[in-house]
């Protein structure tokens, strides 16, 4: 069966595939800038949640390094002042914050009366979700890195390893991409495109037309 | 909408829990992603001699590059998302499962064109490479999982006003 057409959806289309690479290279111009807030709130967060294990997180180009407290000796971790080097590990934020040129692009491909408000609620409805990325993302480095120095800390909650493996999963391979979808999804249930979507007002030549 | 918000969300995170254990892994995500990059050098192949596959590597015989398709990259996590999202729209299991096969076909169509696309990209220039596969490529790839729903969404909604057309 041929589905009759949708004006509001093919214009729709055919501005997410017009906007998208502009956004995402938009972003990719100001990534470094879009990270730091949540880089901060990761660092504050990371420090106070493990002191004995993390130093911080410090941005060193486009990357994000995750200071320990531990350094090398002999392939073995031990503390950083017995050691020659300090251990860190490289982060890349952008693989969680590409959620956000692929908010907008969905944000302004969609007919609305109004768009700035609407789309400053949605990436502050992301940044949590980065936030949480991002701390995942650490407890992974750390845990596969370190192992039962930062596994069993005295005194310090941490999820069992299993749970850290598949929320770092999830934060990297699933949300970046569906949380926007979802927020978008959200934010645009009362137009004109999801009302013709879900049949909840099908104009009058799309039914005689079937 | 919450019902489907919950059964979507349940859906989700039960498929990826099973996605990622190890048995799964190696009995299923691994074979296929072996067979997602022998079907890439198939395709190549009729237009590029150079290109050969072995596991879930493709591989310039002449310059020597090559990539290895990991998990992330087979497609397998969109198509988990799909299945959640059908599975928690109310619809007949016929529908559902109807949608559930052409939509994973779409998904590995669009992913088959990503790994050839990343290849060439990677052969040319690695930083270019590096910005698709990232972070491009993924949006891509869940925007085919959206325009299936959205398709889907039209079809029940168009059944639904002309249920004649159910018996079509």
């Amino acid at each position: 069966m041929l589905l009759p057409e949708n004006p509001h959806l093919r214009q729709f289309l055919l501005f997410v595939f017009a906007l998208i690479v502009p956004c995402f290279a938009l972003w990719t111009v100001a990534a470094d800038v879009l990270a730091m807030p949540v880089v901060g709130l990761a660092d504050m967060i990371m420090q106070a949640w493990f002191p004995t294990v993390v130093e911080g997180l410090r941005f060193q180009g486009s990357d994000v390094v995750l200071l320990t407290r531990f350094g090398e000796m002999d392939g073995r971790p031990v503390a950083a002042e017995l050691a020659e080097y300090q251990l860190a590990y490289r982060i890349n934020p952008a693989i969680l914050s590409y959620s956000l040129p692929f908010y907008a692009t969905l944000h302004f491909a969609t007919y609305k009366d109004s768009y700035l408000g609407s789309f400053v609620t949605g990436v502050l409805l992301l940044y949590p979700l980065i936030l949480f990325g991002l701390l995942c993302l650490c407890m992974k480095d750390l845990m596969i890195n370190l192992g039962s120095l930062f596994m069993e800390q005295p005194g310090v909650w941490l999820p069992p390893g299993s749970v850290i493996a598949l929320l770092y999963q999830l934060s990297v391979l699933i949300v970046p991409t569906l949380a926007p979808i979802g927020v978008w999804a959200w934010q645009s249930r009362e137009t004109e495109l999801f009302s013709s979507l879900l049949n909840l007002e099908v104009p009058a030549d799309d039914a005689r037309s079937s | 909408m919450k019902r489907f918000v919950v059964v979507f969300g349940v859906v989700l995170v039960v498929l990826f829990t099973i996605e990622m254990l190890n048995p799964v892994q190696t009995h299923v995500v691994v074979p296929f992603t072996s067979i997602l990059a022998k079907i890439s050098a198939l395709l190549i192949a009729p237009f590029d001699d150079s290109v050969i596959a072995y596991g879930k590597v493709l591989q310039f015989q002449d310059t020597g590059f090559a990539v290895s398709i990991e998990a992330g990259c087979n497609g397998v996590e969109a198509t988990i998302v799909l299945i959640a999202a059908v599975v928690a729209f109310p619809a007949s299991w016929a529908q559902r499962a109807a949608a559930i096969g052409l939509g994973f076909l779409a998904v590995q169509v669009m992913n088959i064109a990503r790994i050839i696309s990343l290849f060439y990209l990677g052969d040319w220039d690695l930083d270019i490479f590096r910005w698709v596969h990232l972070y491009l490529w993924p949006a891509l790839i869940m925007l085919d999982v959206l325009v299936v729903f959205i398709l889907y969404l039209r079809y029940l909604s168009q059944q639904h006003a002309d249920p004649t057309h159910a018996a079509a």
